[in-house]
């Protein structure tokens, strides 16, 4: 299960030598929207977004990224490159002035508010840097929220939510509130509640941004664990230690991607990838 | 998003704001408790006077002088005698009029039981006997001779004695003549604890107030009338030919002041005048505590206001999961439904409560006023949708890249 994708992001890395600047099209091959024969998850073609603060300014200016099905891609830049737009456009929170928005084969910008609404809640998990658990549910319920949206029945929900609380480690805080679990605890129910509905695509904005560097490791191993299990993944960061763990980083600036950087999937995060033992512990880590 | 999982959202935010909730409801509270107790209140009014009468119809009416008061409010009674002696006399010869008992007032200065004396108290009537015909008598009869008097029951509690029929009164009318009279019977003519002590005596031996009729003679008159009709059957036309005669012909109907009005009134009718007046003073009070609910819902709106942009960030990330514009509409309408509705609950509860302590401190029947605990229960689910229509739909359209910019 999780050698095929590794194979061919092994071949992809092959293809394109880290570090080399590749917004060209070499040898027939585009790298930003190559998917090595796998289905896309989502994808945005020469997407154009520019905001009037005053004097126009170019969010993004022409940007096309494809997400392939299983692939985990790093967005960096400095702030005010376009990283959030971007986010925001995969989001289906935010439309383009120009170009499409795919997800999971859906065009987002044909379709209307309460259309994206259900794109949002089906199609496309959220993890946001402040973890964002509304603070009166408890952490099933924050889990069964998703749900609770998309008209699922309510125990089947419970369940559901239980099982991913289970497996992202937290099978002993169901019940517990926000403010009673440390961050890193509260970042992996952010993260449960991102899969409720089992999304086409995981988007991540700086998710371990409020994390100490331990515990933000550790969320990362989980991010990579929910990878080797087909989970799509697209994160903003700015830590260079934080994107090591995706497949590719694009970096962006002034609204245009720059660079796309694959990497070595047997040097992720700077260290291979970690047993199967040591993986999820359960204990979540402090903040 | 179904109603069960937003009512369960709704009411984990309300009551994680315990205070805030309790002082945003307190407004509908009040408001509705004030309506609800006035509704208490008035409604055991209104049975405690009317209640014992409507069970006995009888063939009786009133005839009786009123006004509009200076400040317009119900009818005021006129007492200036204007019934003449030909009056009683032409009524008692109208088609279905069975007897006419005049009614005229003698004041007493001093009544004396039982080596007690009460002052002023007890007010005197000159009458006739036909007046007890449909009365019901506590002990005895109607007096048939001038030395005797009938009393009503109320001249009870102003000798904290109990009368009884044999037993002597002497009454010191205010020109100081002194008279013994025995006792010939206790009537119960108590309309709902609001008439006077009475003592009734013979009009023929009592009576000595006299005017000049419009035809230049001297005649007895009288303050009121009470007409005997032959059967109930007769009561309808009796009262048009009494109150045509009254209107056009009698000696009172040239009288009487301009702005007067003769009344001819059944039982029925008096009732009926009654819940009209009690009506229109509880529906004025009402009006009065329905501003408290104005007050209560503009508290609401204004809470859920700050409400929601309180949580503008979570409305941003319950879009982010999915939520629709009408989810997140939903979820704070239903807050403020929720709130309006326990206002209303609650104030339902306290009205009745402060309405029940009310009605037994004065000795009326407690009274349910279902109709406006449902007006109040509709009231407080309206009050919650209308003052939480405009911030809902402020919370529906926060835009959600806005939101979870937000802090």
């Amino acid at each position: 299960m999780i050698t095929s994708p590794l194979e061919s992001l092994s071949q992809l890395s092959r293809t394109l030598p880290t570090g080399t600047p590749t917004t060209d099209v070499e040898d027939g091959v585009d790298p930003v929207t190559e998917t090595s024969g796998r289905p896309v998850a989502a994808a945005v073609d020469d997407v154009r977004k520019t905001y009037y603060l005053g004097e126009p300014v170019h969010a993004l200016d022409g940007v096309s990224l494809t997400l392939p099905a299983g692939s985990f891609t790093a967005v960096m830049g400095p702030s005010g490159s376009g990283k959030s737009t971007l986010l925001n456009l995969f989001g289906c929170l935010d439309t383009p002035d120009e170009g499409t928005v795919e997800i999971g084969g859906e065009v987002a910008s044909e379709l209307s508010e309460a259309e994206r609404a259900r794109v949002r809640g089906t199609r496309i998990g959220f993890v946001f840097q402040g973890f964002d658990l509304l603070p009166r549910l408890t952490a099933v319920e924050n889990v069964a929220l998703p749900m609770v949206f998309h008209g699922r029945q309510g125990s089947d929900r419970h369940d559901r939510a239980r099982g991913l609380l289970e497996r992202v480690g937290l099978g002993d805080r169901l019940d517990h509130v926000p403010t009673e679990l440390s961050g890193g605890q509260r970042q992996r129910v952010a993260i449960a509640r991102a899969l409720a509905n089992d999304p086409a695509i995981l988007l991540a904005d700086e998710p371990t941004g409020n994390l100490d560097t331990e515990t933000g490791e550790r969320i990362m191993g989980l991010f990579r664990d929910l990878n080797g299990e087909e989970t799509t993944i697209l994160m903003v960061t700015h830590e260079r230690h934080i994107a090591d763990h995706a497949d590719r980083i694009v970096h962006l600036l002034d609204g245009r991607i720059e660079e796309v950087e694959g990497l070595d999937p047997n040097e992720r995060g700077g260290r291979p990838r970690p047993d199967p033992e040591d993986r999820v512990d359960g204990s979540g880590g402090g903040s | 998003m179904n109603l069960r999982e937003c009512l369960r959202i709704g009411w984990r935010s309300i009551t994680s704001h315990k205070l805030r909730s309790t002082l945003t409801t307190l407004g509908v509270i009040l408001g509705v408790a004030a309506v609800i107790t006035f509704m208490v209140l008035g409604g055991g009014f209104s049975q405690s006077v009317v209640g014992e009468i409507e069970a006995e119809q009888e063939p009786v009416m009133t005839v009786h002088t009123q006004t509009d008061p200076p400040d317009g409010f119900g009818v005021m009674l006129v007492d200036t005698p204007i019934y003449t002696e030909s009056d009683v006399e032409a009524l008692e010869e109208l088609e279905g009029v069975e007897w006419v008992a005049p009614e005229g007032s003698i004041g007493l200065a001093q009544t004396e039981y039982d080596d007690e004396r009460v002052t002023g108290v007890v007010e005197g009537q000159a009458t006739t006997p036909d007046r007890f015909e449909h009365d019901e008598f506590v002990d005895g009869e109607p007096f048939d001779w001038a030395d005797e008097a009938v009393v009503s029951e109320r001249v009870n509690d102003a000798f904290e004695g109990n009368l009884s029929a044999g037993e002597e009164l002497t009454v010191t009318f205010e020109d100081g003549e002194e008279r013994t009279v025995t006792v010939a019977g206790v009537v119960d003519d108590d309309l709902g604890g609001q008439s006077p002590p009475l003592v009734y005596l013979p009009v023929d031996e009592h009576h000595e107030t006299t005017i000049e009729t419009p035809d230049g003679d001297r005649e007895p008159v009288y303050q009121s009338l009470v007409v005997g009709v032959e059967s109930l059957g007769d009561v309808d036309p009796a009262q048009d030919a009494v109150t045509d005669y009254l209107a056009e012909e009698s000696d009172a109907s040239e009288l009487k002041e301009d702005d007067d009005e003769i009344a001819v009134q059944t039982i029925e009718d008096a009732v009926e005048q009654f819940d009209d007046l009690v009506g229109q003073l509880t529906a004025f009070i009402g009006a009065v505590a329905a501003i408290a609910l104005v007050v209560g819902s503009i508290g609401i709106a204004n809470i859920m206001i700050v409400s929601v942009t309180e949580r503008t960030r979570e409305i941003g990330i319950m879009k982010a999961v999915g939520a629709r514009r009408r989810d997140v509409m939903q979820l704070f309408l239903v807050e403020s439904v929720i709130l309006g509705l326990i206002g209303a609950v609650v104030g339902v509860l306290v009205g009745l409560g402060v309405g029940y302590l009310g009605v037994t401190l004065l000795e009326w029947p407690m009274v349910y006023p279902i109709d406006w605990i449902v007006i109040a229960i509709v009231v407080g689910v309206g009050v919650g949708v209308g003052s939480g229509l405009y911030p809902a739909w402020r919370g529906a359209r926060v835009d959600p890249i806005e939101a979870l910019r937000h802090e």
